[in-house]
């Protein structure tokens, strides 16, 4: 009994740690979620927090980050992150007519309802393919395989991102061969080096004389930051009555679908989704608000989906979430393993069960919303105009440099350095020149990981 | 602040000697605690690993203090300024969304809880007179009558 209470308490803590953190990350423009919650989860794992602690550290994070994201996206009109993009033009049209705090609302009252749903229904549809994970873990090379084919072929680069993933498998495999010769076996540097690549691919940029002059701005971009109305009383407004009756059925409905359709990737279903509910909207303010709250919706109910169901399936990272954000709860050697040969996973998949993902899913979710909500609906305006008056981009560059420097030093010493300075260069080229973004060169690594062994012994 | 520095890069505004300084600075305060405390910690810690983790979380700390001390250094290259909202642009959001959507909608087919809303933010004159009640076809009808025979 008294462990069991340990472990929820150290879940509880470390829902309240993600929570906070990342409705901090979620305020800063540009914090993409996988440079963000990828290594931070990664740093959860290796020091060793319980099994609950991580899951609960992620997702809490997740769900906080995908409330504040929306303060920058309304009130600055900047997106507050990837998955944030798709709403920029429903926040800019509501904020030139001068009611950004309605798109507030409507943003983070659509992430509460869909965080909410998001979680059991997750836990439904994930038992109910269970049963398939045998067949799908014996047959993983070739689902990675199918998979990687599939979500480049969907990224924005089309088949230039399917042959793409040809040489970009085969550098990483060259790496692997070139670190092995010295006796270093990395993983989390070429997370890093991925998710990381778009920003060494600027700085590289910022050096040569002809990039240069095209990245050259003659003036400070100027930011108009909206006014913030307060219309209720009290710290906690009820996200029902934000919206009306048929945004909250809308959010209800396309979390549900959303939850269900993880191997998706979450911007399309964003864009998607929120389409099809414009689609039956007449008037033309109703079909703004109803866009933004049932789309931010869904970046909740497509994050929380994504991760939860190839967990607790299969074990095994089979979305864009699983594969970028949230690969350290599937790969986090030594301590989380994915074994290519034999389909053999030890992580969370194996350390908790459905109830207890269900129960410390739930808990993660009402941490995060006791947490992001009040404070964006509070705080907003204030918090905007402290990350735009005091939060300088050198910073924010200068605080991921450090990290790139620690972590690949950590795993690898200098080799770990120069492979997340190859792959980062790389994979931020392709993805900046052909739209191979960063979900793809999850999927490539995975490919180069679990998919060539096979091939090789078929060979053989 | 000189602006022949400045540059656009990984989406925002930096001064490029800001931004070499403030790499500096970074690399500096979280190498600087990383390798202190993988030093302090090896003897301290009995398993090698378990140092390392260590070493590798105050590293980290050390690149967030490195940022703060860069925030403190650098201050953004950005203009923010109090947005008052325009009458002008109203008008104009109001013809972008008649050109997107085909049309405005009428009050009427609101639920009164959204008319509700429109009224308490100052909205419902500019909704009605983009779509007056009395119009009885929206204008965008006729092209799509066209483009459906065709």
């Amino acid at each position: 009994m008294d462990a069991l209470f340990d472990q929820i308490l150290i879940a509880a803590l470390m829902g309240v740690i993600g929570a906070v953190v990342f409705s901090a990350i979620g305020l800063i423009s540009g914090s993409d979620e996988t440079t963000t919650l990828a290594p931070l989860t990664l740093l959860v794992v290796l020091l060793g927090v319980p099994a609950a602690g991580v899951f609960t550290f992620f997702l809490a994070g997740a769900v906080a980050k995908h409330m504040t994201h929306a303060v920058p996206t309304a009130l600055l009109g900047i997106p507050g992150d990837t998955m944030a993009t798709p709403l920029m033009r429903e926040a800019n049209f509501l904020r030139n007519l001068g009611v950004p705090h309605i798109a507030l609302r409507k943003m983070i009252s659509g992430a509460v309802i869909a965080a909410l749903v998001a979680v059991p229904l997750a836990v439904l549809f994930a038992v109910l393919l269970a049963p398939f994970g045998d067949a799908i873990k014996q047959g993983a090379p070739w689902v990675f395989l199918a998979a990687a084919v599939t979500i480049a072929y969907f990224s924005a680069g089309r088949w230039a991102s399917v042959l793409a993933l040809l040489p970009f498998v085969l550098v990483i495999i060259a790496l692997q061969t070139l670190t092995g010769q010295h006796g270093v076996k990395l993983s989390v540097s070429y997370f890093l080096g991925i998710a990381i690549g778009p920003l060494i691919a600027a700085l590289f940029a910022m050096l040569a004389p002809a990039e240069r002059a095209r990245m050259k701005r003659s003036e400070p971009r100027t930011f108009s930051l909206s006014p913030d109305v307060k219309g209720w009383g009290g710290w906690f407004p009820n996200p029902l009555k934000v919206l009306d009756r048929r945004q909250a059925g809308w959010t209800l409905a396309t979390a549900t679908v959303s939850s269900a359709t993880f191997v998706f990737s979450p911007v399309a279903m964003t864009v998607i989704l929120g389409e099809v509910v414009g689609a039956r909207i007449k008037h033309a303010y109703h079909r703004l608000t109803s866009v933004i709250s049932v789309r931010n919706g869904v970046t909740e109910s497509t994050y929380i989906a994504e991760a939860l169901i190839p967990l607790i399936a299969f074990g095994l990272p089979l979305s864009p979430v699983a594969a970028g954000p949230a690969a350290p709860l599937f790969n986090a050697p030594p301590r989380f393993t994915v074994d290519a040969a034999t389909g053999q996973v030890n992580n969370l998949h194996n350390l908790l069960s459905a109830g207890e993902f269900l129960a410390f899913g739930m808990l993660a979710v009402l941490i995060a919303i006791l947490i992001a909500y009040p404070f964006s609906m509070n705080f907003a305006h204030r918090a905007a105009s402290f990350v735009s008056r005091r939060i300088s981009h050198e910073a924010v560059i200068a605080t991921f440099v450090g990290l790139i420097l620690v972590i690949g030093l950590w795993e690898g010493g200098l080799l770990g350095l120069l492979v997340i300075l190859t792959i980062g260069l790389l994979g931020g080229f392709l993805y900046r020149f052909i739209g191979f973004n960063i979900g793809v060169q999850f999927m490539g690594y995975y490919t180069a990981v679990l998919s060539v062994p096979a091939i090789v012994a078929l060979f053989a | 602040m000189a602006d022949d520095n400045l540059y656009e890069v990984w989406g925002d505004t930096v001064d490029s000697r800001h931004l070499l300084a403030a790499i500096a600075v970074g690399a500096v305060c979280s190498l600087g605690a990383f390798f202190l405390a993988e030093h302090l910690l090896t003897g301290w810690v009995e398993s090698t690993q378990m140092a390392r983790a260590y070493a590798m979380l105050l590293g980290i700390l050390g690149s967030l203090l490195g940022g703060g001390v860069s925030a403190c250094l650098f201050k953004p290259k950005r203009h923010v300024v109090e947005h008052v909202t325009d009458p002008a642009w109203r008008l104009q959001v109001i013809e972008e969304l008649r050109a997107e959507y085909g049309g405005i909608g009428q009050l009427a087919d609101l639920p009164p809880e959204v008319r509700n809303e429109l009224r308490e933010l100052g909205l419902e004159q500019l909704f009605d007179n983009a779509e007056p009640a009395t119009r009885e076809m929206p204008r965008h009808a006729a092209p799509a009558l066209k483009g459906g025979a065709a």
